[in-house]
């Protein structure tokens, strides 16, 4: 080891000058052997210790400062490396679509873009905001407005939803980059217009379902977003897009519905006849395969479009079939008579005598329309006398009434899975009065959807099993995780009544309203038509008593009677004019004709000659 | 010694220009299929609008419209039809000998 020698200016400096030399003299004469040292001052010796002190202080600096970045705070710090690198963008997923029956797209998704800034990056928001303004046609007051509120904000919606025109427009004004970008958006769009609007429900301008099966099968149409991961070099520039980093998006499933786009059409048409005609503050109509609880059709009015929902009239958003009940009035005797004949308390074929039109019940007193003395059970029906039904209802006790009128579904949830609903109306017994169960055996005191009402009217046509109504078929996708998040794709099935009953009453008392009862609007050449007409006057909320012009209307119907292929229901909420209120005048002929077009669609093959209907009554035996 | 040092770098020369071509190749085959991937996006987007407009242009509630519109043309038209002038333009039915 050698040491080098102090520079001689240095030295001599500082009054060494002798030593050096003697340095100088030994180290260039003598070679430094291992027993030699050279000749050092004790100062020098010093400063060279401190050299090497600091050194090793400043080494020991750096290696616990590497020790601090590489293992204490690794993680974190490698994270924000990470963080200011690369970006995780989130890649949509499309919505699956809503089919009908036959495939026809009733709801499906395309892609937009929308136009978003990054406000603090722009230095004069009033410029910016003119020429995005005068670019995509909108308020620059606004535009300007919002990107001051939101100056220190990285991100500002300008306009959602640009047209092709739009995007140009905005290419074309030379914003700042990195100041502003489109995000990829799916929009909802629904082809087929305000058809079956109330079923299919909407998704707002962030995609968020709204009502509908949009808003039930929310989880199964979504999807799962994807993401992918972008590397930005230090002006944020995209420099790197890997690809083992990216998670595809999942697209939604898609579900076909029981709707027919085409029955649905027919529906909805003829109840815009019956808003023109009798101007009813609302109106309904659903369709139904009664062998399997499918709802072909489901249609309110007043309705929206779901392209279009802004200002739209707050009644509009209410699908009346599920979310609306009413009094059904005589539609409901049916199954009171059901009831009756199945426990025994009154035979088919028995007379019940009603009273020549008028009778007292307790205080209250009890008219029908027109007067009768005897009639059959058949004829209570077809008649419609109320005198007759309270009397056959008089035979069941009320809990007997109330088992029946549970049977058939009325009190609970139909199961449809529509949000919104409900339940209806039906008290138990013990809240009934005196008059009860002769207000029930008229439709009255209690209150029942449409949708309960078809259901209920379905298990008569059905033979007498009470289904669930369907509005989901099957998800396109079909996996086993699918299947089992589509609840509305079950059927709930019980026995509501006796086969021989149910078939007695369709193909003899309602069979016989159509053809010589109050429903004869309904017949239809060629098909053995049957049905039940409704008049209920409504409570009126200020008196409490039923008012005297306020009525709904409705008309169930179905066709062949020996084996129903369809069911249809109209109900009219409060026809204003036209001078009739009944349910054989105001809702049989638009039953009727949604009827007849919906056998011909489905080409159902007629089963009677034209215009000579035979007695089904005589030729089927009572149970 | 030479030669060996010679064909050292030229076998590490060797290496880094195959690397880089390697390297080049990667990188256009990642260029085309993120291209690719663009392109079927864009087909894709494309075929969902066609799909949605005709689902529009077929729906139902328009097609019946045209439909009823000619059927009621049809219907008016008949009446003022006379069986005259329905011969003048040719019998209904033709016979193929």
């Amino acid at each position: 080891m050698s040491i080098e020698p102090l520079e001689p200016e240095v030295a001599a400096s500082r009054g060494e000058s002798e030593e050096l030399e003697a340095a100088e003299v030994s180290s260039s004469d003598r070679p430094i052997g291992r027993d030699q040292v050279p000749l050092e001052s004790p100062r020098g010796n010093r400063r060279r210790g401190l050299i090497v002190v600091f050194l090793a202080l400043g080494g020991l600096a750096i290696g616990l400062r590497l020790v601090q970045l590489q293992v204490i705070e690794h993680e974190r710090l490698a994270a924000r490396g990470t963080r200011q690198k690369s970006y995780v963008e989130v890649l949509p997923a499309p919505p699956g679509d809503l089919f009908d029956r036959d495939g026809r797209v009733l709801a499906t998704s395309v892609v937009t873009r929308s136009l978003f800034v990054v406000p603090e990056k722009i230095a004069d928001p009033w410029p910016c905001a003119q020429r995005l303004a005068r670019a995509l046609h909108i308020d620059p007051d606004r535009v300007c407005e919002r990107l001051a509120q939101q100056s220190d904000k990285k991100f500002a919606w300008i306009k959602r939803r640009l047209t092709p025109d739009d995007e140009q427009a905005v290419a074309s004004l030379g914003l700042p980059v990195g100041g502003w970008g489109l995000r990829e958006e799916y929009v909802r769009r629904y082809p087929q217009g305000p058809l079956a609007a109330h079923v299919l429900g909407l998704r707002d301008v962030d995609g968020n379902s709204r009502g509908g099966l949009e808003q039930t099968l929310g989880e199964v149409l979504r999807g799962r977003p994807g993401r992918r991961t972008l590397y930005r070099d230090a002006r944020g520039r995209v420099i790197d897009v890997p690809d083992d980093t990216d998670v595809p998006p999942q697209p939604g499933q898609s579900v076909v519905t029981s709707l027919d786009s085409i029955i649905q059409l027919y529906a909805e048409r003829e109840l815009d006849r019956v808003v023109e005609q009798w101007k009813p503050r609302g109106v309904c109509a659903l369709v139904e395969d009664p062998s399997t609880g499918e709802i072909l059709a489901m249609a309110s009015r007043p309705t929206f479009d779901p392209n279009r929902p802004e200002g739209v009239a707050e009644e509009a958003w209410m699908n009346r079939t599920i979310a609306w009940m009413y009094e059904p009035g005589s539609t409901f005797k049916p199954f009171v008579v059901a009831g009756a004949i199945e426990r025994r308390r009154i035979r088919p074929d028995e007379e019940v005598d009603c009273a020549g039109g008028e009778t007292h019940l307790g205080s209250r007193l009890m008219h029908d329309t027109h007067p009768y003395g005897l009639l059959s059970v058949a004829d209570v029906l077809v008649k419609s006398s109320n005198i007759g039904m309270s009397r056959i209802a008089a035979r069941l006790s009320n809990k007997e009434l109330f088992s029946t009128i549970a049977t058939f579904g009325f009190g609970r949830v139909p199961g449809s899975g529509l949000p919104g609903e409900i339940a209806g109306l039906l008290r138990p017994v013990k809240e009934w009065s005196s008059y009860s169960n002769a207000s029930l055996s008229i439709g009255q005191e209690l209150a029942v959807t449409p949708l309960q009402m078809i259901s209920a009217q379905s298990s008569l046509a059905n033979g007498g099993t009470l289904i669930s109504p369907k509005l989901v078929l099957r998800t396109l996708r079909s996996t086993a995780e699918a299947e089992t998040r589509l609840p509305l794709a079950t059927s709930v099935v019980s026995r509501a009544a006796d086969h021989e009953t149910a078939r007695w009453l369709v193909e003899g008392p309602m069979r016989d309203v159509v053809l010589r009862g109050t429903g004869t609007r309904a017949k239809l050449p060629g098909y053995s038509v049957f049905g039940k007409t409704g008049t209920a006057q409504k409570l009126d909320p200020q008196t409490h008593t039923y008012s005297a012009d306020k009525y709904v209307s409705s008309f169930l119907c179905g066709a062949p009677a020996a084996a129903p292929r369809v069911i249809v229901l109209v109900v009219v909420d409060e026809p204003s004019v036209g001078g009739s209120h009944y349910g054989g005048t105001v809702a049989a002929p638009a039953a009727a004709e949604i009827l007849r077009q919906t056998l011909a669609y489905l080409r159902v093959p007629r089963d009677e000659s034209r215009g000579e209907p035979h007695d089904v009554t005589a030729a089927r035996p009572v149970p | 010694m030479y030669f060996r040092f010679g064909a050292a770098l030229v076998l590490a020369v060797l290496i880094a220009v195959s690397g880089i071509a390697i390297e080049k190749r990667c990188l256009t085959l990642r260029r085309a299929l993120s291209r690719e991937r663009y392109r079927y996006e864009v087909v894709r987007d494309l075929y969902a609008r066609q799909r949605l407009l005709t689902q529009q242009l077929g729906a139902p509630a328009r097609l019946f419209e045209v439909l009823e519109s000619e059927r009621r043309e049809l219907i008016a038209r008949k009446p003022s039809e006379s069986r005259d002038s329905r011969m003048a333009n040719g019998p209904v039915t033709t016979r193929r000998d």
